[in-house]
């Protein structure tokens, strides 16, 4: 006998990945051979590399999960749902490194490698992760002649008032670095974006073989092995990043978690943290990094992006902000600008270009993903909330962090 | 009684308890600009600052005083110019007050204090202002003018290349003042396509520095990718060049390289297994070995 396993309702290799969030996935049996009944007894469970991720089901949409869930599946082709979702705390390391596999009885009648994928601390990486990850940023740069080009053009001045100094600030960054990590993923599906706490010390992020250790100039400096090395932006090559603190350590001056998770319940005073600590940690150095129309030329930016959408999601889960509909949840209280209403398409997704939308839309629609169907080619600035499907499991973005459960 | 009035002092904290954000901001405001405080506290307090300087004209006009004032301690002028920064991220708020900081910029930019020239002409540079690009050029054009070294003049103005910088940047490639100038004048020009034929000799040249021949790689994947290809394979082929040099040469073929042609080249791959099996650092060997694992060696 054999079952076809599918992940996230997909038999495409590229959908099985699966986060803290549960993932919906079929059974179904292609080859009824030795069956004796109408259906079979099957149990699914996961099975872990060593050092690997580790994953656990639930039959249904409630309940608890465990490690292996029992199913009742028809020899007829007929596919039953399950669940899966990473086991909070143990990501995977690498690609498929756990087997979900289908048993009746002793014998295994199908099986598949999946991965739990998660942004993770960056500093925390293992070798592996860090090399996989610079990699592929690297490709998509192409020395200046990829596709990080459109997502360079994204942050610039013309375009700022679509992503800052109003409520649609961290909605739009959210969006910006999934479109990103989509497109990350499409050159090395094992790779999450990971952060930078810089609230702590990071010092494993500002070396050679990672994120560069700036000379005294401020010019970034690459080991020989490191494809950063080749990093071209605006037609000119290397990262210009001059660190106003020691990086064995963190920067001073900035909020750190627990003062910014209490700045206070309601998005309009979560919020102020564009200021304080995101503002300051642009700030703490000279350099591409610390001027918004040219932050987006350093690599850093994304990893700077992804700890500030981490404290968003954390100050969610805290407070129970996922809903757009609960007014807490955001600051949709009137005057707020075009591109920062729940409502409101974002550029430069939207292709909507002339005033008051900057003159052009680089990049076209948000990346697809073979995991998850939201937010949709053309989010709104309210696709971006329920970003674990909560509140509505078809929402889910495919992505969660490594400290933020579900 | 020292010890009480330490604590006395300690206890005037920025933040009251259970203050908004906005309160402690503009408390944070008064302090970073009141004489009265020391540099340390000051200094932390402007870290504070940026969400009242967004919000209150009052405040922002405390601030860009502070900047202005070449009588105030240069941290406290700098923890200053640090926070209006952090705030102008707040594009909409900051938005009425932007021309005014920037003027501010502009008139600091020939401050006798170094650190502050050099951190408003960056801020003006990425800004691509005019004023500061010019007084840029003008340095290096002459020297005696200058507000910066040359070697970071020419960083700033990689920020939006043109033609003139170009042409500032050759003449320090022919003439440096010092190697770190000539470096940035070669980190400008891999966006001139009349260059690469510099940067193919250079690249070939065992004798340039590690850090310009690296420059030269990345210069020359842009401007005539092939060429990259031809000169990177021939590093590799090399057994009398650098070790570090062909770990570059590798990275770049790795990463960007074609793969049913290398998958062919037998005397590449040798060539790569050899540095796999050298005395060449850990570090290379190893990417040697990823290349090879790529190739079905």
């Amino acid at each position: 006998m054999d079952v076809e396993l599918q992940i996230n309702n997909s038999s495409s290799p590229d959908a099985r990945f699966v986060t803290w969030t549960p993932s919906p996935c079929r059974i179904r049996v292609t080859n009824p051979s030795g069956a004796t009944s109408p259906t079979v007894s099957v149990k699914i469970a996961g099975v872990s590399a060593a050092g690997g991720g580790a994953v656990v089901f639930r039959s249904g949409t409630a309940g608890a999960f465990s490690s292996s869930v029992p199913l009742t599946v028809p020899v007829n082709g007929t596919s039953v749902p399950f669940f899966v979702a990473g086991k909070f705390g143990q990501p995977s390391v690498n690609d498929g490194d756990i087997k979900i596999e289908a048993r009746v009885g002793a014998t295994s009648v199908g099986s598949v490698q999946v991965m739990v994928r998660i942004r993770k601390n960056a500093n925390t990486l293992a070798t592996g992760e860090r090399n996989r990850f610079v990699s592929a940023f690297a490709q998509l740069n192409n020395q200046g002649l990829g596709r990080f080009a459109d997502f360079r053009d994204m942050h610039t001045n013309v375009s700022s008032p679509q992503a800052h100094g109003a409520p649609g600030f961290l909605p739009w960054h959210r969006a910006y670095l999934l479109d990103l990590e989509r497109e990350l993923q499409a050159i090395d599906p094992s790779v999450a974006l990971p952060y930078w706490r810089f609230d702590q010390p990071a010092p494993n992020l500002f070396k050679p073989d990672f994120l560069g250790v700036s000379d005294a100039l401020g010019t970034v400096q690459f080991g020989a092995t490191n494809p950063l090395q080749f990093w071209k932006t605006d037609g000119v090559q290397g990262i210009n990043r001059r660190p106003f603190f020691n990086t064995a350590a963190a920067p001073g001056g900035l909020r750190n978690e627990t003062q910014t998770l209490a700045l206070g319940t309601q998005y309009a005073a979560f919020r102020t943290l564009e200021g304080n600590p995101h503002g300051s940690a642009h700030t703490s150095f000279g350099g591409s990094i610390s001027s918004i129309p040219t932050a987006a030329k350093d690599p850093l930016f994304f990893l700077l992006h992804c700890n500030v959408d981490r404290l968003w999601a954390k100050w969610q889960r805290k407070n129970g902000r996922f809903n757009p509909a609960q007014a807490a949840s955001y600051d949709n209280s009137g005057g707020n600008p075009i591109g920062h209403n729940l409502p409101d398409t974002m550029w430069p997704w939207n292709g909507v270009t002339g005033a008051p939308r900057p003159p052009t839309a680089p990049g076209g629609a948000m990346a697809a993903s073979p995991c998850v169907s939201a937010p949709g080619p053309q989010p709104r600035v309210q696709n971006t909330l329920d970003y674990q499907g909560g509140v509505s499991a078809i929402s889910r973005l495919g992505f969660d962090y490594d400290d933020v459960q579900f | 009684m020292a010890t009480k009035r330490k604590v006395a002092k300690r206890s005037k904290s920025t933040k009251k308890p259970n203050a908004s954000p906005k309160a402690s901001a503009r408390r944070a405001v008064s302090i970073a600009t009141s004489s009265q405080r020391t540099v340390k506290e000051r200094v932390a307090a402007a870290a504070e600052a940026p969400l009242a300087v967004c919000e209150n004209e009052k405040d922002l006009q405390a601030m860009l005083n502070v900047l202005r004032n070449k009588d105030e301690p240069a941290k406290v002028r700098l923890a200053a110019l640090q926070s209006l920064q952090a705030a102008s991220f707040s594009v909409l708020a900051f938005e009425p007050c932007r021309g005014e900081y920037i003027a501010t910029l502009r008139k600091v930019a020939e401050d006798p204090d170094p650190e502050l020239r050099q951190r408003v002409l960056g801020l003006l540079a990425r800004e691509k202002d005019g004023f500061a690009q010019k007084k840029l050029l003008e340095g290096l054009r002459n020297p005696g003018k200058a507000l910066l070294p040359p070697e970071k003049a020419l960083q700033l103005l990689s920020y939006d290349v043109h033609a003139e910088a170009y042409s500032a940047a050759r003449d320090i490639v022919k003439k440096p003042p010092s190697e770190i100038a000539r470096r940035e004048a070669l980190r400008l020009l891999a966006a001139d396509a009349s260059a690469a034929p510099l940067f193919e000799k250079l690249l070939r040249d065992k004798n340039e520095l590690r850090e310009i021949r690296q420059i030269s790689a990345s210069a020359l994947h842009a401007l005539k990718p092939e060429k990259l290809q031809e000169t990177a394979r021939k590093i590799l082929l090399d057994k009398s060049d650098y070790d570090d040099i062909k770990a570059t040469s590798l990275t770049a073929l790795t990463q960007f390289g074609d793969d049913e042609a290398l998958g062919k080249d037998k005397a590449l791959l040798k060539s790569v297994d050899r540095l796999s099996a050298g005395e060449a650092p850990a570090k290379y060997k190893q990417s040697a070995r990823r290349f090879l694992s790529k190739y079905g060696r």
